[in-house]
């Protein structure tokens, strides 16, 4: 019997895109957090946005952290799909494109189609 | 050098500029309509006033939107989230219910990109004059033809940005500060980039963005069913195709309705052949249908060989408008509506917030009595002046003292002292203690808030 050792075991493309998406959009959080709490107090922001709760400092970190993750998840899953969606490898090229159409003078093969409109 | 060419143009398949034939018909008039409405608004709404504000005015620095007659303070920011949730909603429903209404009508890509086109047709001439014109050589025909069209782009896209800023800035002190040539950085920054954005999506990218940009154009298959309405070409009816006069007889030429005259292709911004079937970069604009009833009617065959159908009826199937999903985003998108309608109507346009002062836990006074003292910021968030009466409920024995006496313009945000008092038996240590803030005149508009009273522990 061979069991698969858990290092050769290999990711589908969609294990692939889903680890990368939380785990980039986790660091960006995390680069976001430090940059605004090294500019802002979060009890600023406490106070001015939600002053019926008084929250405590962590709990406000926890929320912009986790807005914050919310965020970027978007934004990175959102540009996974864009990219998984859109055209694939060689489409520069034409590849997988249909032909480009052709058009003609619709005149030149039925003559009643010939007035200044159509022109 | 040449062999450098060879492998460029090996590795890149160059697609022809679209040259979108002006099309004239009654799917392209209410894409006018639209255009005349919707940007109507836009230029428009900043300039009107309503209820002594600008109609519509995102007031960043003192944190409150006016939208028409409301307006929205930064507590109320959940009705916007809610109203954008209700936006996307709709579009969810129109989608399953219409396809792509949203892109062939009303997308500021569509609706900037026709304005541009309109300018560019008033400049060059129509579809065949400008591919010559491209074709040409510079001489002063073109110089003057392609400059003057680039002012109109210009001027239009800068007219863009600075109505964008003036939905941010109040817009007639914005103008006074372009005339006076007295802008702002931010001001400055944001008018030129949103003129950018305008001339180089309108003027420059144009179909490029809904083919390879747009998030809705990926997803919007998914909101699609077979009884959704789609731009389709009656592959049955139509072929095979080929040209004829009307003279011919087309049953001994064996040929079907479609005359191929390329009309189709000719009129769509996207510069696809809608013949080949739906496609991905089909924007539903409809000037397929448009130009192609107008070949029909010139046939004297019956309209309708492109045309608005559902995939059920290109099948020989019967279509249906009601279906389960319809019912479902139908029935969400009213309860959001008047869900958010009703709370808008029923906000209590009243706010108060009691800050206990940091210093001082209590203060004894000779009389036995302990004092309490607070900030208390009272926001009067209607349209009219008010008086404030303040009172403790439930307690009888606490006194209330403040300085001075509250009274707020409309929409003022006041700070005052508030001292609360009771005698030392009233009780130990923490007490909460409800506090009613209610207007003097009627209708009442009244908030109760809570705070925490301290006495001696001991």
């Amino acid at each position: 019997m061979t069991t698969e050792h858990p290092i050769n075991r290999r990711w589908s493309m969609r294990q692939r895109d889903w680890a990368v998406v939380l785990w980039i959009a986790f660091l960006s959080a995390a680069i976001g957090a430090f940059v605004l709490f090294g500019l802002v107090d979060p009890l600023d922001m406490v106070n001015a946005w939600a002053d019926e709760y008084d929250f405590g400092m962590r709990l406000a970190y926890g929320l912009a952290f986790a807005f914050l993750y919310l965020v970027c998840l978007l934004a990175s899953a959102l540009t996974m799909f864009m990219i998984r969606t859109g055209p694939s490898r060689g489409h520069t090229k034409g590849e997988g494109r249909r032909p480009i159409p052709k058009v003609q003078d619709p005149s030149k093969s039925s003559p009643e189609i010939d007035g200044e409109e159509w022109k | 050098m040449s062999q450098k060419q060879d492998a460029d143009t090996a590795l890149y398949r160059k697609d022809p500029k679209v040259y979108p034939r002006d099309v004239k018909g009654s799917f392209a008039s209410l894409r006018k309509l639209a255009v005349f409405v919707l940007l109507g608004l836009y230029y428009l709404l900043p300039w009107l006033n309503w209820g002594g504000h600008q109609s519509v005015l995102f007031d960043l620095p003192a944190r409150k939107f006016y939208i028409l007659g409301l307006t929205f303070w930064p507590q109320d920011f959940i009705f916007l989230a809610l109203m954008l949730i209700i936006a996307g909603l709709s579009l969810f429903f129109v989608t399953a219910v219409a396809g792509r209404l949203w892109c062939g009508y009303a997308c500021p890509q569509t609706v900037w990109t026709e304005v541009f086109l309109w300018m560019e047709r008033w400049v060059e001439g129509d579809r065949n004059k400008r591919m010559k014109l491209d074709a040409s050589p510079w001489n002063t025909n073109k110089i003057v033809r392609k400059s003057s069209k680039q002012i109109l782009w210009i001027g239009f896209a800068f007219w863009t940005g600075f109505t964008f800023v003036g939905f941010f800035t109040p817009i007639r002190v914005l103008g006074e500060s372009v005339i006076n040539f007295q802008l702002g950085g931010w001001e400055t920054f944001w008018m030129l980039f949103y003129s950018f954005a305008t001339y180089g999506n309108a003027g420059i990218l144009r179909e490029q963005v809904c083919k390879y940009m747009c998030p809705y154009a990926r997803f919007q298959s998914a909101m699609f069913d077979k009884d959704t309405l789609v731009i389709a070409y009656d592959e049955a009816r139509g072929e095979p195709r080929g040209g004829r006069s009307k003279k011919d007889n087309v049953a001994e030429k064996g040929l079907g309705d479609c005359i191929g005259c390329t009309l189709c292709v000719q009129v769509c911004p996207t510069g696809i052949d809608i013949r080949e079937g739906l496609q991905i970069e089909c924007i539903a604009c409809a000037a397929c249908i448009d130009v192609c009833d107008q070949v029909m009617e010139k046939m004297d065959y019956k309209k309708g060989l492109i045309s608005y159908t559902t995939e059920h009826r290109l099948n020989g199937k019967e279509s249906h408008i009601f279906r389960p999903r319809i019912f479902v985003y139908a029935f969400l998108l009213l309860a959001l509506t008047a869900g958010v309608i009703w709370a808008v109507n029923n906000r209590v346009l009243l706010r108060a917030e009691l800050l206990r002062d940091r210093n001082a836990l209590y203060r004894e006074l000779p009389d036995n009595q302990i004092e309490n003292v607070y900030t208390l910021k009272l926001i009067n968030m209607d349209f009219k002046p008010h008086k404030y009466k303040i009172e403790v409920i439930n307690n009888d024995d606490m006194r209330l003292l403040i300085s001075p006496e509250p009274e707020l313009d409309p929409e003022e945000v006041g700070n005052f002292i508030l001292r609360m008092q009771a005698p030392i038996s009233a009780g130990r240590g923490s007490m909460k203690v409800d506090v009613r803030f209610s207007t003097l005149d009627e209708p009442v508009i009244e908030r109760t808030v809570s705070a925490r009273f301290l006495l001696p522990f001991d």
